[in-house]
């Protein structure tokens, strides 16, 4: 999931506090706004805004919690409805919907961690790049 | 690139996943629909004992009788369970009727009495039995109370108050638009196959927005108020009805009929 790195240089303390509130913000919006998995997505999208001016260290990790939370934003949207569905439109309990509320909620639960993780190894000054979202938060974030 | 082969693979990931989980038989291993039926079954019986607390039902046998035969005819050419239904009728100046979870169906004298014929009685069973069918009393439940508070209230533990909202939404709310419209059309088809003339039906909504267009609406009215529209859905149902073959099966004798009003209307 992880990938330590040198960043290329030596973020500073106030910026290291920033990068991990990225992540610290995901995590309370996420608590907040469990039925609503958009709540997470304006949370992240507004920290991402509110530091799109900052240095590229800071920007590259907000940017890379924001990825992080689009991804989630469309599975859990995707489950909402069909949970909504069952509820309220009359569709049926399948074993395909709980194996896919048990799929996104291992993902879910896996993201938790690794956000937790991954705030607590920024505040430190740490490297932290997730697999895949590194990658992709590289093509969309430019020093 | 690198980027496109860690998504591919990320992509590849979640579907096996979801795939392999997919194949254990959650739905058969945990009974997802009895445990679903056992709920509604349960709310039904702690509404209707709480709804009986308050209410006389009436144990006449002739009209029990006739109105069971009624239910029977519905349900036995519309491949229904008869027996799953369960008529309760309360001694009531309100005319009502309404379905609950569970099956049960009641229906207030005043109802009885206020109907013209057996085939108008015959419509709004089979407008009630319809939301039975289509899950729409659950719905509805669900949408206006809430998962928790009905999980409380068949537990046991959702307290007096809980259950009072619960009794309300059922018995003097209406369902939405859609939902009375689709109970409305299912009753005239559970007629039609059943050889029963759904015109009267049309009627007697007919005849209920007249009174509401008079404003001559008694309070105690309540199936009235609480089906709004009843012209639009009259009109409907007429428009839909003559588009039909109608068999015009005579489903109880004058005499019967006659003698279950007076029974009914001596309360």
């Amino acid at each position: 999931m992880t990938l330590l790195e040198k960043f290329g240089y030596q973020p500073g303390e106030h910026e290291c506090e920033q990068a991990s509130n990225a992540y610290v913000m995901s995590l309370v919006a996420l608590m907040a706004g469990m039925p609503l998995p958009i709540v997470n997505l304006i949370a992240s999208f507004i920290f991402y805004l509110g530091n799109r001016k900052g240095t590229y260290y800071v920007r590259w990790y907000s940017a890379q919690a924001l990825v992080i939370q689009a991804t989630l934003f469309f599975m859990n949207s995707y489950g909402m409805y069909w949970s909504l569905s069952i509820v309220f439109g009359g569709v049926h309990v399948t074993n395909q919907y709980i194996a896919y509320m048990l799929t996104i909620l291992s993902i879910n639960l896996v993201e938790f961690i690794s956000v937790i993780y991954t705030a607590i190894r920024l505040r430190n000054g740490g490297y932290v790049h997730w697999w895949f979202y590194s990658a992709f938060t590289d093509i969309i974030c430019k020093p | 690139m690198k980027a496109l082969f860690q998504f591919l693979v990320l992509v590849a990931l979640f579907f096996s996943t979801w795939f392999l989980l997919s194949k254990i038989p959650f739905v058969e291993k945990l009974e997802v629909s009895k445990t679903s039926k056992n709920l509604e079954a349960q709310l039904g019986d702690i509404i209707y004992q709480s709804i009986s607390k308050t209410e006389k039902e009436e144990t006449d046998s002739l009209v029990l009788t006739k109105l069971n035969d009624i239910k029977f005819l519905l349900c036995s050419k519309n491949n229904i369970e008869d027996t799953a239904i369960k008529i309760h009728l309360i001694k009531s100046a309100e005319i009502n009727a309404f379905a609950l979870p569970g099956g049960h169906l009641v229906i207030n004298t005043a109802l009885v009495k206020d109907c013209d014929s057996p085939e108008e009685l015959c419509g709004v069973m089979g407008h009630e039995i319809a939301h039975m069918q289509h899950n729409h009393v659950m719905k509805k439940l669900l949408k206006e109370v809430g998962l928790a508070m009905l999980t409380s209230v068949a537990s046991g533990s959702g307290g007096g108050e809980a259950l009072k909202q619960v009794v309300k939404t059922l018995s003097s709310s209406a369902y939405d638009r859609k939902l009375e419209s689709d109970a409305d059309k299912t009753s005239v088809q559970y007629m039609l196959k059943a050889d029963i003339n759904p015109q009267p039906f049309a009627d007697f909504l007919f005849r209920l927005s007249e009174s509401i267009d008079a404003k001559n609406i008694p309070q105690q009215l309540y199936w009235i108020s609480d089906h709004p529209e009843s012209a639009a859905r009259a009109k409907v149902l007429t428009d839909y009805i003559a588009t039909q073959k109608v068999v015009k099966r005579n489903i109880m004798d004058n005499e019967d009929w006659e003698n279950m009003k007076a029974t009914v209307g001596g309360m």
